[in-house]
Parts: structure tokens; C-alpha cells; sequence
């Protein structure tokens, strides 16, 4: 992490973090359609928040999050972008141009990279995922 | 015993020839009054314009008709398709409109279409006009910045309609309805095999209008474009560079909608096109 980053961006990043990590445990810790249509989705992702990182380890549609990555950790994608990307995306109503993974990567704020065939064998289902801190996700 | 209740809508097969292919071609209309043709995105079918033709305000003073393109919806693709790729050119659509107004006896219809309808509707403006009594672009521009590689549509690891569906998910507003969000990625999560992939050879690779919009004559054949804030594919801003280009064309951006205007919300859409018919019909008046 560079010295340059602001303490308020970093505190920021780890707020946002802590929230898509509540969202998903919030969510999959009752019975959920996400897990019904992601049953077959079975990977390692790496959600980048800023500064911080999440890894989602997806077994059977059901996601483990871990804050920490280990040493020589590995993930099959990576869905990264800056805090300001992820808070206007989960605004109640987001901004035309903000609403949707790929208009944040068409505008230039997020990347999404890696062997990128679980993502988009399961493209709703990871959309909807990473969208679950919005208030009524991403429908 | 209560009586049926149908919607006012009626569907027929059509036989249309294009370009020495028999097309066998699905068309539902409702209405009476001036022709009002519509065209469907790509990779979709023509039950975007149900609410339309269901819209008194519209069907009492115009005929609406949607159609399945070949390969659409309910009209298969022409015979022997099986040994060939499907690939949506410039040419091939104009004509299969073109054919279809005529295998239909229009006389000067209105022509709207959405997205790929959108890009065709500023070709027939520049090369057809005076075949046309007005042209709606819905979600139209003469280019737009190719945003992904549409090879994912199409491969055996990836499910089609799932794909696409999801693909195009975003590019409806938040703020529609969730009942006609879902119906629209339904249409989507139909289509053949690809299907919407052929149909954006012609949008990314065939149909790069900048530059080629010349002669134009509004006058003779008024153009609207109306494009959605929430269109993040045919952006507000391809749709005002591309009127820049063209006397007379007037543009609309519609709030709280995004690519699929009449499928999507069709109470917010209507608000936008009404005026627009409004004025259509009174320039017959």
C-alpha cells in the first residue's frame, strides 16, 4: 500500500469492504435464490475494493469470505475497482453510468481480468452478488 | 361461463421473399390509421412493442406492427440456415424491411426501431426516405464504442441465453418495473444460438454510418431520436453526435429508462413517444 493514500481513503475502503463482507454473509446465511441459481458456480474470486481485498471462495453457489489473503493465495478473477466505483454502484438508485458492473468498466472505473469463464457462466449471478450492499441488490 | 379475454393484438405468418431467400416472417398488429412499423434490438423478438399495441392512444390513430426478423422469435430462419452463420448485414436488414412493407402493402409507413432498429431507421433515412412518412431512432447512433468481446455470447462453455441476458441486464434503468425488467431479459435468454451475436456483426462491424449520413431530408421524412440516460450501450451523447450530422433530427433523452424504452417501462416510454406520434399524425392532419 503506498504511503500516498489518504488514511480517509483507506478508511473508506475497508468500511465499503466490511459491508459487501456483511451483505453476502447477511444473505447466505438464510435460504437464498442466489445460492439456488449460482448452485453450480464453484470458484476463487478476488473482489478489489480500493485498497482492500476480499477473496470469495464459492463452493456449490455459497460464498466464504476471507479479508485476509494467504501468502501465495490464487483466485481465478478479479473484480477490482476504487472505492468511489462501489459506493456509487450501490447507491438505492445509482447515477446512469454507475448502475452496472459493465458501465463502471466501460467508463474506465472498474477491471475485471483472469480466466474470466466462471464469471460469465455465471454472469447474473456474480452482478448480483457483488451488488448485494445496494438497498433491493441489483433489480 | 365468462367470455375470452384477449389482448387487441393479432398474429400472422407472412411470406416475405428477401433477396431471393422465402422468409416465412411472424407480424403482430393492433390498430388502425397511419402504418407504424417496429423493429426489435438484436437478439430479441418483436413482444418488446406488446404494451404498445395494447395503448389505445396509439392504436386509435396508427397501425402498429411488429415483426419477428428471420431468426427471431417466432420466425424460423430461412431454409438450409443450418449450413451457414448467421450474420446481420446492412443490406440484408434494409431489405428485409423494405421487403416486408411491401409484402404487407404499406404505403409510406412509419418505421421505429430500437438499437440495431435504431442504427437501420438513419440508413433508410439516407438511402430511403422518401419510402417512409417519418422514422424513429430509438437507442439510435450512426457508431457506438464496441464495449465487450462478443465471442462469450456464443460458445459451448458458456450458456447462451443466460449470457446475454445477463449481458444486457444492465442496460435497463434501474427504476423499471421489475415485473418488465424481467420479461425483457426473458426475451433474451431465448434466443437461438448465436443470434444476438449475428445481429451485433451488422451493429459493430457493418454499420459504421459516421460520416455516411449525407442527404438527409428531414422535411420530406421527419426523424426522431429518442435515447434512454440509463443507455450506457448507445449512449445520450452518440445519439446528439449523430443528430449534430443530420439537419432537422430531433432528439429526445428520456429519463429513468435505458436500452429497451418500450419493453422495459413502458408507462415512462410512453410519456416520450406520444408527443412524437402527436406530432407524426398532425403533420397528415
Amino acid at each position: 500500500m503506498s504511503d500516498s493514500i489518504d488514511s480517509g481513503q483507506v478508511m473508506q475502503a475497508r468500511v465499503l469492504a466490511n459491508r459487501l463482507r456483511q451483505a453476502i454473509e447477511a444473505t447466505f446465511a438464510t435460504d437464498s435464490d442466489l445460492q439456488r441459481r449460482g448452485a453450480l458456480v464453484d470458484t476463487c474470486c478476488l473482489v478489489e475494493i480500493g485498497a482492500e481485498q476480499l477473496l470469495l471462495t464459492i463452493r456449490g453457489g455459497r460464498p466464504i469470505v476471507s479479508e485476509r489473503i494467504p501468502l501465495l493465495g490464487s483466485w481465478e478473477f478479479a473484480i477490482r475497482a476504487g472505492s468511489d466505483a462501489w459506493l456509487a454502484l450501490w447507491q438505492p438508485v445509482p447515477k446512469p453510468g454507475w448502475h452496472d458492473l459493465f458501465a463502471l468498466c466501460k467508463r474506465g472505473a472498474m477491471r475485471i481480468e483472469g480466466r474470466l469463464q466462471p464469471f460469465m457462466a455465471n454472469l447474473q449471478y456474480f452482478k448480483d452478488l457483488v451488488t448485494l450492499p445496494r438497498e433491493g441488490g441489483s433489480q | 361461463m365468462n367470455a375470452p379475454v384477449f389482448e387487441p393484438i393479432v398474429g400472422r405468418y407472412l411470406m416475405v421473399p428477401v433477396l431471393g431467400q422465402q422468409c416465412r416472417i411472424y407480424t403482430e398488429e393492433a390498430g388502425s390509421g397511419i402504418p407504424l412499423v417496429c423493429l426489435h434490438t438484436a437478439g430479441a423478438d418483436a413482444r418488446q412493442f406488446r404494451h404498445l399495441l395494447c395503448d389505445e392512444a396509439v392504436t386509435s390513430r396508427f397501425r402498429v406492427i411488429a415483426f419477428d426478423m428471420p431468426w427471431h422469435g417466432k420466425s424460423y430462419p430461412p431454409p438450409g440456415w443450418q449450413n451457414s452463420e448467421y450474420k446481420l448485414t446492412t443490406e440484408l436488414y434494409v431489405e428485409t424491411i423494405r421487403a416486408f412493407c411491401a409484402a404487407m402493402a404499406l404505403e409510406r409507413p412509419v418505421v421505429m426501431g430500437c438499437s440495431i432498429g435504431g442504427r437501420i431507421v438513419l440508413q433508410l433515412a439516407h438511402a430511403h426516405g422518401g419510402e417512409f412518412r417519418a422514422l424513429i431512432g430509438l437507442e439510435s447512433a450512426d457508431y457506438q464504442q464496441p464495449w465487450y468481446d462478443t465471442s462469450w455470447l456464443h460458445r459451448g462453455d458458456v450458456h447462451g441465453g443466460e449470457v446475454c441476458a445477463a449481458l444486457v441486464s444492465g442496460l435497463v434503468a434501474p427504476q423499471s418495473p421489475v415485473e418488465y425488467r424481467h420479461e425483457t431479459l426473458w426475451q433474451y435468454m431465448q434466443g437461438g444460438p448465436g443470434i444476438f451475436k449475428g445481429d451485433l456483426y451488422f451493429y459493430r462491424v457493418d454499420s459504421d454510418l459516421r460520416g455516411k449520413l449525407t442527404g438527409v431530408d428531414t422535411r420530406r421524412c421527419p426523424l426522431y431520436l429518442l435515447t434512454g440516460e440509463y443507455d450506457f450501450s448507445c449512449t445520450p451523447e452518440d445519439t446528439l453526435r449523430t443528430a449534430e450530422a443530420i439537419p432537422g433530427a430531433k432528439v429526445t433523452v428520456m429519463e429513468q429508462v435505458g436500452h429497451f424504452p418500450m419493453s422495459e417501462n413502458p408507462a415512462q416510454f410512453r410519456e416520450y413517444l406520444l408527443p412524437v406520434l402527436n406530432e407524426i399524425f398532425g403533420e397528415k392532419a
